[in-house]
């Protein structure tokens, strides 16, 4: 072999050992000085991220801390200056409400009042949705005098009815005396004054003989006097009112004769009633009142009722039971009713009767108010039997009694939804004995 | 007149009456209601205090009649109005009508 070929050879032996020596270091498991490839750029990529995360954090701190100022300008605020600035709002607010409260006219008149809406069903009437709405006027002309109204608008065949429901004017004689004139609701019972409202009544009608429709005063006009005041650990209330008396009826449907009609506004007989009522408080819960109204004039009546209502929670029936009722008796003297002749027929003789009606209800409602589950709380049963005694003697009036089961549910404190079946039965009268039911159904809400 | 209709809804008047007052008797006092607190009846008559808070005032004249209205409902100054409405047609005492009404604009 010539020289050249084997300095040629050697060499090319002695580079490829070399590389692959090298080789075999780039390879070399990582000991105490030194790390691999893979590992530096896995640290290099950490390192990237971390300083990314720390800007944008930076950033966000930077921006949190500091808001731009009305002019413009970037201005840096301090837990300290955070805390003052809270305290200027709230009193910014104190002054604003004040001056709310100072303006006149803004503040004295609030307009509330009920509406519903409902179905029902009763036999011998065909279904019928029924609906009404009730504003009430309050106006607060100062610490003393106050004037309060109550419009009724409901629903007849062809037309609305508009019925003023209360209208007065009452002034705070002291902290025990409130005088009132005007219309107003008679403090005959608690019914009438207490409980007619659609949102307030927990069934969705009246009862027979304390409604509306019923033997006992409703609202009438004149004035009144009543307050209440603590006696040792109880509390009474009373009120003593004489009013424009009601009307007797005389002629018109048989089976209304002799009655007395509380809805006439004044008569022209120089008719007048005088009455009151008191109620007893022994504990807070419990009310027990006595009513009487007597009537001057033609009618020449005497009236006087019992009531009672107990409301309290107990937690052994997780919720809340209602109890309250009312009797009213009332008594106008001996009446002749005189039958109109008929066609050809003669007439009928006349019919004198003692002039006395009697009625009233007793009703219970219970309402789980503390169960657990918000559903349920808010459902309410009820249950009432009301009955109307006609004068003895005088059969073209139906004494009825009635037994109602109602089921509520409230959608609030004042809205509720009521459904109600009537078992009625019904004695005497023109059309003899009767029984059937009916079926209500209402939406009522307080506003 | 019918007596038999006159006897039945006095018994059963008297029966509630007495249900009621029974009930009444076999109450266990209760603690103060606080005003974050539902609607609680008062304490019973033997634990009677002269002084009761508005909450509980509120508490036992309100529920009477009606379910008791959140005092969010209105703004004082509608209270204002309210109450002088509701002392008038519950025969409210001058205190009652204060402490109630200044509970009221207290918890709105």
């Amino acid at each position: 072999m010539p020289n050249h070929h084997r300095l040629c050879l050697v060499t090319a032996s002695l580079l490829l050992a070399g590389s692959t020596s090298l080789y075999s270091q780039t390879d070399k498991p990582p000991g105490d000085k030194y790390v691999s490839r893979e590992e530096h750029e896995k640290l290099k990529a950490e390192l990237n991220t971390l300083k990314a995360q720390m800007a944008e954090l930076v950033n966000a701190t930077a921006a949190a801390t500091k808001r731009p100022s009305a002019e413009g300008k970037t201005v840096v605020r301090t837990a300290e200056s955070e805390s003052g600035i809270d305290e200027l709002r709230e009193e910014v607010a104190k002054i604003k409400q004040t001056a709310e409260r100072s303006k006149p006219g803004t503040t004295n008149f609030l307009l509330t009042g009920y509406g519903f809406g409902g179905f029902e069903d009763r036999p011998g009437e065909s279904g019928k949705f029924t609906a009404g709405l009730s504003p009430i006027l309050l106006w607060h002309i100062n610490d003393r005098l106050f004037f309060e109204s109550e419009l009724e608008l409901g629903l007849a065949a062809e037309e609305t009815e508009v019925h003023l429901e209360y209208a007065n004017l009452s002034y705070l004689v002291n902290g025990y005396i409130t005088a009132k004139v005007g219309k107003f609701l008679t403090p005959f019972g608690t019914f009438a004054d207490r409980y007619h409202a659609a949102w307030i009544n927990k069934l969705p009608d009246q009862p027979l003989a304390v409604g509306e429709d019923g033997i006992a005063p409703f609202s009438q006009v004149g004035a009144q006097l009543s307050g209440g005041f603590r006696l040792g650990p109880m509390k009474l209330n009373y009120a003593l009112y004489a009013v424009n008396g009601p009307r007797l009826v005389t002629d018109g449907e048989p089976a209304e004769m002799g009655r007395l009609m509380f809805d006439s506004n004044f008569t022209d007989t120089n008719s007048r009633a005088y009455g009151g009522r008191i109620g007893i408080l022994p504990i807070p819960e419990l009310e027990l009142g006595y009513s009487l109204q007597y009537v001057t004039g033609p009618a020449n009546a005497r009236l006087h009722a019992v009531d009672f209502g107990y409301t309290r929670e107990f937690d052994a029936i997780k919720g809340k039971l209602d109890v309250r009722g009312q009797w009213v008796w009332s008594d106008a003297g001996r009446f002749r009713f005189v039958p109109e002749a008929e066609g050809d027929e003669a007439a009928p003789p006349p019919i004198t009767f003692n002039n006395r009606r009697n009625g009233g209800y007793a009703q219970i409602a219970y309402r789980p108010t503390k169960a657990t589950n918000d559903f349920l709380r808010r459902f309410e049963i009820v249950g009432r039997w009301d009955r109307l005694n006609q004068p003895t003697g005088f059969r073209l009036a139906a004494d009825e009694e009635q037994w109602t089961v109602g089921l509520n549910y409230w959608l609030g404190d004042s809205t509720v939804l009521k459904g109600a079946y009537e078992f009625i039965h019904r004695s005497g009268g023109e059309s003899g004995n009767f029984n059937g039911n009916a079926l209500i159904f209402q939406a009522a809400m307080g506003f | 007149m019918k007596t038999s209709h006159i006897i039945t809804p006095l018994f059963t008047g008297a029966l509630a009456l007495a249900l009621a007052l029974a009930l009444a008797a076999c109450q266990t006092p209760k603690p103060a209601a606080t005003a974050d607190a539902a609607p609680k009846s008062a304490a019973p008559l033997a634990d009677a205090r002269p002084e009761k808070s508005g909450n509980q005032l509120w508490a036992e004249n309100c529920t009477r009649c009606h379910n008791n209205r959140s005092p969010a409902a209105y703004s004082d100054a509608q209270w204002e109005v309210a109450m002088h409405h509701m002392r008038i047609r519950a025969n409210l005492t001058a205190e009652e009508h204060t402490k109630i009404l200044e509970f009221l604009q207290s918890a709105n």
